[in-house]
């Protein structure tokens, strides 16, 4: 159905430009906003006339013929005559060939709809594409691949109000549109997610089913050519208890199916952990930054692994934090081991600056950091399914970034070591502006920037999310190829870093529902304005339903989804 | 010396000069007959508040002009003056919208017999002769043309359909055929004086201006005793035609006595008793479409439907400029065919 219908025609009293121009909309029919348009331009010496597709960016509506506000009251007494008169604002997305000239004022305006639709958002150069949601009309909006999985581009940012915004929402909802649309190709099924959750629960049941899907919602994933169900493959870590001996998972309503993750004290002296500690520890200014990583060579070279994850330090034996900085703290204060351990001519305040650092981590860290559990393995975050959860909602600030500090280093150096793009590896994280602040150094912050600018290459997609992106380091939302926007706080939308929104989008973005979201793709010269579904998967515990389809197979029924692939 | 009691701005902008002319032209008393309604003796204000019909409907008709060039035509190195005018005329329907429902724009050039038609970007200036070529005949010429097409607006509507509509907005013609029929009991108001050789039936005269004193004495000194919506009795004045007048008040006097007095005239064809109750009609319905002061140069006497008439159909002549430029055009191409 290319036959598509017409709508107005081009007006010729506000001039119209290559990339902006009014529309009068024809009596007996109507456009609304984000709707996409096309008109055509003969020009001299080509024989087919040049397509000018545009989106709806603005409507207005008035009295023509009034002069006075108040006449509004003499036309409705039918004293006045007056005519209402409705135009349109469109922005152009694009030319097809590409000449760009203004369309001339009376030419017929159309609906574009089926092939033209997508010629005029450039879903038809799209080899791949995974849908992202639905316009207003109920069409399918698409990204580009290309753009998500490293060939020509990387990362999504999001930008929104907590609360409102649904940002976590929507990317869980990219997430399961590029796992099941199967538009990854045939390395969908090694593709891994590693997902952060930062607040509440709403993301330790994306394997059981929603019970609140209506059929409504359930037929938008239908329009979208997605199966409305949770993730298949999910794996959910949560910290241990504080004080439990035995390092129970501390879990909320989740009971099952959860594991308890923390790093022994072998590996935090292996790996080099202990800067991840610091919030400033990449900070010059910071005298005590040196003896933090002199200690952290120190525990390298001279830290024995003992079984259960212990370690022996120049035959100090460290089962717990609190008995490894105590063991440090000895040693940096030493006058003997002083040199080797602090580094030389070191002064005493120096020092005392680090131990007390170091003291105010062990309330935060000593749960997260232990050689007191039989057969630790079981709690290192293995990522096995497809889908890894990690539970940081309830973790201090200073345990969060060690968390999150460490996990990606780790699988960024994983990633590394692999030198091979597949399988890719989507990283969710929230709150990026505490991890990536615009100002200052941390360690976690130079992971998230080697990501955003390396991560490309070597498979590893950040999907960011922050409530204010002003707050974040330019680099990191920079380097993201695909922006989406959800509401927006006023005085932050008027802010430069969203100046991929046209002005009507920006004001738009201040009222927008959850649910609804912005998104700019780089092929496309204006943003989407789209809708996502409601989430198949429970996001709390009363919305799970019997569909279970995590591993543990704990609770519940027969799993519905059960034969399927 | 005689001291005035109170002072009064006139309602009316000073370029449109008063509503009502010190030097006033008087008419021959015989010409008059102020006792068909009531004994001249018994005249008194009418209140028609207890009209018994009031139309569902009222249309508006009106017709604006505006002459874009003189043109200098030359034979055999006599010159001879001729215009180039654009008129328009159009109609509007007050039920329960206003809405222009006819609206028609003509160009012509009118000069002395021979003058040609003048094709230019715009349109054509139809070849329009009159008897002489100085300006006021001219000018007439061109006033008898807007009336004739006022009454062609007037009676295509109900016969033919007119061409108004299809101007709107829209991407095609619309084809809705034959404009209805006027709605039985609705009321046709003419912009001004009704005019003999332009009748349009059942078409009541509006007249703003008050240049001819038709009445004198103690019938005159009614006028000035109107409340609003209340008319005086009818007259019949038989001048160069024959019709029946009345003056009503629209609004509350405002300074002066004559304040919001307008005329009306209707078509001596109906019978008395109709022109009667038309007459209070008028009282009735007029005042509502009376305008503000800080609306309209001329309020309340130019009526609110009629100025926005006169607006759109101005706005239809098209761009001044543009016209200016296109008559510029035609006249250096133009070449004598034949």
């Amino acid at each position: 159905m290319s036959e598509s219908i017409p709508v107005g025609r081009v007006i010729g009293t506000d001039p119209a430009t290559p990339l902006e121009f009014w529309v009068a909309v024809a009596e007996g029919t109507f456009l609304q906003l984000d709707d996409v348009v096309v008109v055509e331009r003969s020009l001299p010496g080509r024989d087919d006339p040049i397509r000018i597709y545009g989106m709806v960016a603005d409507l207005r509506v008035r009295h023509e013929g009034a002069r006075f506000d108040s006449d509004v009251f003499l036309i409705e007494d039918g004293v006045l005559p007056a005519q209402v008169t409705e135009a349109a604002k469109v922005l152009a997305t694009r030319f097809e060939p590409e000449v760009f000239v203004p369309p001339v004022p009376g030419q017929m305006v159309r609906k574009a709809v089926g092939k033209e639709r997508d010629e005029a958002l450039f879903f038809d150069g799209m080899e791949r594409k995974v849908p992202v949601g639905l316009s207003r009309d109920d069409e399918v909006v698409y990204a580009n691949v290309e753009f998500l999985d490293g060939t020509r581009g990387a990362h999504v940012n999001i930008s929104g109000v907590s609360g409102v915004a649904t940002k976590t929402s929507y990317a869980v909802f990219l997430l399961h549109s590029l796992f099941t649309s199967g538009q990854l190709g045939a390395g969908t099924h090694n593709t891994k997610a590693l997902i952060f959750n930062v607040k509440g629960e709403d993301l330790l049941f994306l394997d059981k089913s929603n019970r609140n899907l209506d059929p409504e919602q359930a037929g938008r994933y239908a329009a979208l050519d997605l199966p409305a169900e949770p993730f298949r493959s999910v794996e959910l870590w949560a910290p241990p208890r504080p004080r439990d001996p035995s390092a129970a998972p501390r879990t909320g309503s989740r009971a099952h199916g959860v594991t308890s993750f923390f790093w022994t004290l072998a590996d935090f002296c292996r790996d080099e952990l202990l800067p991840f500690l610091f919030a400033d520890a990449e900070d010059e200014r910071q005298q005590y930054t040196i003896v933090v990583h002199n200690v952290t060579a120190r525990l390298r070279r001279d830290a024995t692994p003992l079984d259960d994850g212990g370690v022996r330090i120049a035959g100090t034996t460290c089962r717990t934090f609190g008995g490894l900085i105590e063991a440090i703290r000895e040693r940096v204060e030493d006058a003997a081991d002083q040199p080797d351990w602090a580094g030389r001519s070191i002064g005493g305040g120096t020092i005392n600056a680090f131990v007390r650092r170091l003291y105010a981590a062990r309330r935060d860290a000593e749960h997260l950091i232990r050689g007191d559990v039989p057969n630790p393995v079981k709690h290192r975050i293995g990522m096995q399914a497809q889908v890894t959860v990690v539970d940081i909602a309830k973790l201090s600030r200073r345990a969060q970034r060690f968390v999150v500090g460490v996990v990606l280093r780790k699988t960024f150096q994983d990633k590394e070591e692999t030198g091979s793009r597949e399988p890719l590896l989507f990283v969710v994280l929230d709150e990026l502006n505490k991890y990536a602040p615009r100002d200052g150094r941390s360690p976690i912050k130079e992971i998230l920037l080697d990501m955003a600018e390396r991560g490309r290459s070597l498979g590893v997609i950040l999907v960011g999310a922050q409530q204010t992106a002003s707050e974040v380091e330019r680099r990191v939302i920079a380097n993201s190829s695909i922006r989406v926007a959800g509401r927006l706080d006023s005085a932050e939308a008027g802010r430069p870093e969203y100046a991929f929104l046209p002005t009507a989008q920006r004001q738009r973005a201040t009222i927008l529902k959850p649910g609804t979201m912005i998104l700019s793709q780089p092929e496309l010269p204006v943003p989407l304005v789209l809708e996502f579904p409601f989430p198949a998967w429970a996001t709390r515990p009363d919305e799970a339903g019997d569909a279970d389809g995590g591993e543990d197979g704990g609770v519940g029924g027969p799993d519905p989804f059960e034969g399927l692939e | 010396m005689k001291r005035f009691e109170s002072l009064a701005i006139e309602g009316w902008s000073p370029e449109y000069g008063s509503p009502v002319e010190m030097e006033r032209e008087e008419i021959p008393a015989e010409q008059v007959d102020a006792g068909v309604e009531l004994p001249e003796g018994e005249w008194r204000p009418l209140p028609s508040d207890e009209a018994e019909a009031v139309p569902g409907r009222v249309y508006f008709i009106d017709g604006v002009r505006r002459i874009e060039a003189r043109v200098w035509m030359s034979a055999a190195g006599d010159p001879s003056l001729g215009i180039c005018a654009s008129y328009a005329a159009g109609m509007v329907r007050c039920g329960r919208k206003a809405e222009i429902v006819a609206a028609e724009v003509r160009r012509g050039f009118f000069g002395r017999a021979g003058v040609p038609d003048l094709v230019t970007r715009v349109g054509t200036f139809a070849a329009s002769p009159v008897a002489e070529d100085d300006i006021q005949q001219l000018i007439n010429g061109l006033q008898e043309r807007m009336g004739q097409l006022e009454v062609k607006v007037a009676g295509g509507w109900g016969a033919t359909r007119s061409r108004g509509r299809s101007a709107r907005v829209g991407l095609g013609s619309d084809s809705n055929g034959a404009n209805p029929p006027l709605h039985p009991g609705a009321l046709m108001l003419m912009d001004g004086p009704l005019r003999g050789g332009q009748r349009i039936p059942g078409a009541i005269g509006y007249v703003k201006t008050h240049r001819v004193q038709y009445l004198t004495g103690a019938a005159r000194a009614v006028v000035a005793r109107l409340a609003a919506r209340e008319r005086t009795p009818l007259f019949l004045i038989q001048a160069k035609w024959t019709r029946y007048s009345w003056y009503l008040r629209l609004t509350e006097a405002r300074g002066h006595p004559w304040a919001g007095i307008v005329r009306c005239e209707a078509w001596p064809e109906t019978e008395l008793e109709q022109v009667r109750k038309i007459a209070d009609a008028t009282a009735v319905v007029l005042p509502r479409f009376a305008s503000e002061p800080h609306k309209d140069d001329r309020a309340p006497q130019n009526l609110y439907p009629i100025a926005g008439l006169e607006r759109e159909l101005h706005h239809r002549l098209g761009d001044r400029g543009v016209v200016f430029r296109a008559l510029h055009q035609a006249a250096r191409a133009y070449r004598a065919t034949g």
